[in-house]
């Protein structure tokens, strides 16, 4: 990141985006603060980390079904949580989406 | 790499698009074309502190008589005790201690099989960190994992960690001895295992009296 800021001619950088997968075990407080920790005496000392969850994303083996998981709690780590097929309740998919951790973008100031 | 410079400002957006787990996932598609090569079955044990990764390798070794030709890289935050236990059985051993980290990495395992003589081995068990949660996250090139819990963790640990246990190949539940004083339910964990995975064998065990122990090596196709 460092790098690109530099063949980019960033004196500084703003704000660092980052999309975690909810299906990762990565908490992003935890991430946001390692990030900081991570570039403190850099060009990118307190920039801004900012981050987006990717939504997870099942493709069911038994009955075909593509697309998100249904929880029935409300708590912010329902999605760890075992999930069945939303259309047809089996447990038998694969993840399609969910699982990334992606450095997406970086603002500079030139 | 796309830049997008805004007009007449000087703040602009670089993108990175770079994927921060790749780097794991390409390095351990290496480890197994090497292990391929060289024809060696690589098996990743994971499981829960304490839930009986080192005793299950031992017996899994002792039974099947192999010696030298077989490899374990074992690993651990500081210590050196399951690599000694191990070694006991005449098996070849490298410890990685990973100071502080919770799981082995596809890079780790790599800087370990620079350093083994993998000449004539042709079975390698990696031990992982004692660990539910984040072993699973990285592959590490093995062709099969296999994931260990046990008896003395009490009833709710396969529905508390399901996605460690959707990458296994085996599940293995130990110290069934113990099911009764722990007051656990057998054929509860038993379902919740199919549940979360329908595929992979659920063996039962007691790694100490080698209850178990021919299921194991049948579900992981090892030759005695």
């Amino acid at each position: 990141m460092l790098e690109s800021a530099e063949r980019n001619n960033g004196k500084k950088v703003l704000s660092i985006q980052l999309e975690i997968g909810e299906l990762t075990h990565l908490n992003g407080e935890q991430v946001a603060f390692w990030v900081k920790e991570l570039f403190k005496d850099s060009v990118a000392e307190g920039a801004e980390v900012k981050i987006k969850a990717i939504k997870a994303r099942i493709h069911c083996t038994v009955c075909g079904y593509r697309g998100g998981i249904r929880s029935d709690r409300e708590d912010s780590f329902q999605h760890l949580a075992l999930h069945a097929c939303p259309q047809c309740n089996s447990f038998q998919f694969k993840i399609e989406k969910g699982r990334e951790c992606f450095l997406r973008r970086i603002q500079v100031v030139g | 790499m796309r830049v997008i410079k805004s007009r007449g400002l000087e703040i602009f957006d670089v993108e990175l698009g770079k994927d921060l787990l790749a780097r794991n996932r390409s390095l351990a598609k290496e480890n197994r074309k090497r292990l391929d090569r060289a024809k060696i079955l690589a098996i990743d044990i994971m499981g829960s502190i304490g839930s009986g990764k080192t005793s299950l390798i031992k017996a899994i070794l002792k039974k099947i008589g192999m010696g030298d030709s077989v490899a374990v890289i074992a690993g651990d935050l500081t210590t050196t005790i399951d690599a000694e236990r191990i070694e006991a059985e005449g098996a070849r051993v490298i410890q990685v201690n990973t100071g502080r980290e919770c799981h082995l990495d596809a890079n780790l395992i790599q800087q370990a099989l620079n350093r083994m003589e993998l000449d004539g081995v042709k079975l390698l068990f990696v031990e992982n960190v004692g660990n539910l949660i984040c072993p699973g996250e990285f592959p590490l090139g093995a062709h099969k994992r296999l994931v260990v819990t046990s008896v003395t963790e009490g009833p709710y640990t396969l529905m508390k960690h399901p996605y460690i246990f959707r990458e296994a190949d085996v599940i293995v539940l130990n110290k069934i001895d113990l099911a009764k004083a722990m007051k656990v339910n057998l054929s509860q964990l038993e379902r919740d295992a199919k549940k979360i995975n329908a595929h992979a064998p659920f063996i039962k065990t007691n790694a100490l009296s080698g209850m178990g122990l021919s299921r194991i090596i049948n579900a992981l196709e090892l030759k005695t």
